[in-house]
């Protein structure tokens, strides 16, 4: 008897719990679901808001094969608040809008230049969006740039949102930028918020007779110097001041702004030939320490001091190059040291005088300076940031070339 | 006294639990907010006094080795002050637990049962542990002792995996809030360490009741060890965990734990170990319960009530209208009532009843000389 209470009391509460958790089977169900990829929102004429939502078309991808590239489909919505566009579009289509595997949340640049707190705030809020979706501001329409964002090397979109930004590590042209870090800055009291610069490339892109290698590092988004079909380009970076954009970086910029942050582990660049003051040397360099910052408060004004080391090996080559001396490595470490230098400074006081932004996080280190959090609360760090001086030195040690070392 | 004696491994897993589940839903956040940059200091400092603390209950108990609170109560002021202080008892442990039960369930309803109405959530959990306590004891504190390594592991996991987000100088500016607020007001801090509040009632369980000691000093120092590193994940690495107020700040850390395009979203298995644990604190805090029920009311078996208790902690974890005053319920007033019941009061019964009891002695002493 006690044994036939007991089956049907397990029996009403699997009952139940068919029940209970049922509600989320006929929503969630995968036929009712539609995944967006990417997110674009641009300002409109008619509402707040213009959102773009790109999905893959998955019955296309699997019937086409994988040699070629999967479709997407994007619908736009005109909507008050990021939540009334999800919502609208939900109708719309007659499916969820699952955000889960969204990889990219594009802004215009009009949009970012007014400012996107409340929108980063409610994307911030969504359980589905994950903090590793890359933020990138483009400098075309945001649904203008997911339309053109045809991977070159690569068949799947998805898998192309999620390893762009990887490059960051190895060229330091472009930034992993991601909601989570977006959001962070833009509630932190002692570092600015930015994001990756994205841009379409034209098929008509100007020809240049000048040879410099100069203008292969001043690159950036809906400026470069790639041809061909069009196709999304993320070089540069965007750089925010609380929560409006206020300048962007070129490629330079953008690879002293992650040495300065310890975020790159390796990259190319040109320099000087120390024997021949017309041309230029390709060196690739790795950090050999993190670069050390040391903040003082002078006369009230941040002193701020950064140190970088690097080694590095000589990638170009040609006639008559000798490598293998002691004095002409240290010629060209010499001269990779003050172009360094003289980069890592420009770009420095770029962020402190021009955009007046910390991007570089010099806050938190300055924040060792206060005894409490409400004195460095009332120095204002952020305003102060302006009127920052800064020391710099570079390190170079160039070991040699690679495979030649004299011709 | 009772039938499910533990191990000292498993007398320290019950103490231990306690914390983990707390931490788990708002703790570390609750001591930042009143700290600030300064709490990891503020954790040493209190952990020392914890220490001092500690070393004086040790030493008190040891005039009544193998009794819980409820015993040494009866032995101070009679059968209706122990009924007081078992009541007291009692609410402390419903209350804490049922607004645990809310708040981690509201989190789990948002993350991933948005469409299930939070009732079923809740009941999942009482059903759980309604079957857990109809076994004997020492299964949940075996269960409970294979679960709370695999949560501190989890915490590590968490810490080690953002490595690449840990800034050292998150700790500055040094003193936080200031001063006052790190060495006076940050003495609230001490509200934290509730799992403490269980030392009171392991004795009458412990195999070994002479190793009770190195119960309480091993628990404690795990316990603060623990909360430094919970602390650390959310100072250290998200700073913005410090503006603003998210739902769970150690699952919201373990969000950004990703090993290149392969290992993703494994926030997913952290939170199944942490929905274990859970279900093993209620257990233990509802058989804890009814262990004290059953003393200042002389039953003679306990069992029967698991559903009335489990239905208690259902109808008090339903009571708060919404999440802002359950959350509040859980990050004000229950470092209050670990402060008052859990210290104030537990450490002046035994301070009390070790004078009651010396001056005993000292009286039988005198009638013998006599």
């Amino acid at each position: 008897m006690k044994l036939w209470i007991k089956r049907i009391f397990i029996l009403i509460i699997m009952i139940i719990f068919l029940v209970a958790f049922s509600g989320s089977y006929s929503a969630l169900s995968i036929d009712n679901l539609s995944t967006v990829v990417a997110i674009a929102i641009d300002t409109s004429d008619t509402n707040k808001l213009r959102m773009s939502f790109q999905f893959t078309n998955a019955s296309s991808v699997s019937e086409s094969g994988s040699t070629e590239q999967s479709p997407s489909i994007i619908y736009s919505i005109d909507a008050s608040s990021i939540s009334n566009g999800i919502n609208l579009m939900n109708t719309y289509i007659g499916k969820e809008l699952n955000l889960s595997h969204c990889k990219i949340i594009a802004f215009s640049e009009e949009l970012a230049m007014n400012g996107i707190s409340e929108e980063v705030y409610s994307l911030f809020n969504n359980a589905q969006i994950r903090p590793s979706t890359n933020v990138v501001i483009t400098k075309c329409s945001a649904k203008y740039y997911l339309e053109n964002s045809k991977p070159l090397a690569e068949n799947l979109l998805t898998k192309h949102y999620e390893i762009f930004a990887n490059s960051s590590k190895s060229t330091g042209y472009t930034v992993n930028a991601t909601l989570g870090n977006f959001f962070s800055n833009l509630v932190c009291s002692s570092c600015e918020g930015y994001a990756i610069l994205g841009g379409i490339s034209s098929e008509d892109n100007e020809t240049t007779t000048t040879i410099d290698s100069q203008k292969d590092s001043s690159n950036k988004a809906n400026s470069s110097s790639l041809s061909g079909r069009n196709s999304s380009e993320n070089i540069g970076l965007a750089v925010f001041k609380n929560d409006k954009l206020v300048g962007e970086l070129n490629s330079i910029e953008t690879l002293s702004f992650l040495a300065t942050r310890n975020e790159i582990s390796s990259f190319l660049v040109s320099v000087p030939d120390p024997n021949d003051s017309s041309s230029y040397i390709d060196i690739y360099l790795t950090p050999v320490i993190d670069s050390i910052i040391d903040i003082d408060i002078v006369n009230g004004s941040p002193y701020i001091k950064v140190s970088y080391s690097f080694t590095g090996r000589i990638y170009s080559m040609k006639q008559d190059s000798n490598y293998l001396e002691n004095d002409v490595l240290k010629k060209v470490s010499e001269s990779c040291s003050s172009y360094l230098k003289t980069v890592f400074s420009n770009y420095l006081y770029k962020t402190s005088k021009d955009l007046k932004s910390d991007i570089n996080a010099f806050g938190k280190t300055a924040k060792s300076k206060f005894l409490t959090t409400e004195e460095f609360e009332n120095y204002n760090w952020l305003e102060h940031y302006s009127d920052s001086f800064f020391d710099i030195s570079v390190e170079t040690s160039i070991r040699s070339s690679y495979l030649l070392t004299e011709t | 006294m009772t039938n499910s004696k533990i191990s000292v491994p498993e007398a320290i897993s019950i103490i231990l639990i306690v914390l983990a589940a707390h931490t788990l839903v708002s703790l570390p956040k609750s001591l930042l907010n009143i700290t600030g940059s300064a709490t990891i200091i503020n954790l040493l400092y209190v952990g020392i006094i914890l220490f001092f603390l500690i070393l004086l209950i040790v030493k008190l108990y040891k005039n009544f080795a193998g009794q819980d609170i409820i015993d040494i109560s009866n032995f101070l002021g009679g059968p209706i002050f122990q009924r007081i202080v078992g009541m007291l008892f009692i609410f402390y442990f419903i209350f804490s637990s049922s607004i645990l039960l809310r708040n981690f369930c509201e989190c789990l309803k948002t993350v991933y049962y948005p469409m299930t109405s939070l009732f079923f959530i809740l009941l999942t959990f009482i059903i759980a542990l309604c079957i857990s306590n109809g076994f004997s004891f020492s299964v949940t504190t075996k269960i409970n002792l294979i679960i709370l390594p695999i949560i501190f592991v989890s915490i590590l996991f968490i810490f080690f995996a953002n490595n690449q987000n840990l800034s050292f100088e998150n700790m500055t500016p040094i003193l936080g809030n200031g001063l006052f607020n790190t060495f006076v007001t940050g003495l609230g801090n001490l509200g934290a360490f509730g799992g403490i509040i269980f030392l009171y009632f392991i004795p009458p369980y412990l195999k070994e009741p002479k190793k009770f000691k190195k119960v309480a000093m091993i628990s404690v120092g795990l316990a603060i060890i623990y909360l430094i590193i919970c602390v650390a994940i959310i100072l250290l690495t998200f700073t913005f965990l410090l503006k603003v107020d998210e739902i769970m700040p150690l699952y919201s850390a373990a969000r950004y734990i990703e090993f290149g395009s392969f290992f993703q979203r494994l926030e997913s298995i952290l939170l199944l170990i942490w929905i274990i644990g859970m279900a093993c604190y209620f257990s233990i805090t509802l058989h804890i319960t009814m262990n004290i029920f059953k003393k200042i009311t002389n039953i003679r078996d306990s069992k029967p009530l698991i559903v009335s208790f489990a239905l208690l902690m259902l109808s008090i974890s339903l009571l708060p209208p919404n999440y802002a005053i359950s959350k509040y319920l859980e990050t004000t007033i229950y470092p209050y009532l670990v402060i008052g019941i859990g210290f104030i009061l537990s450490t002046s019964i035994l301070i009390l009843a070790y004078l009651k009891k010396r001056k005993s002695k000292e009286f039988i002493e005198n009638e013998t000389m006599d």
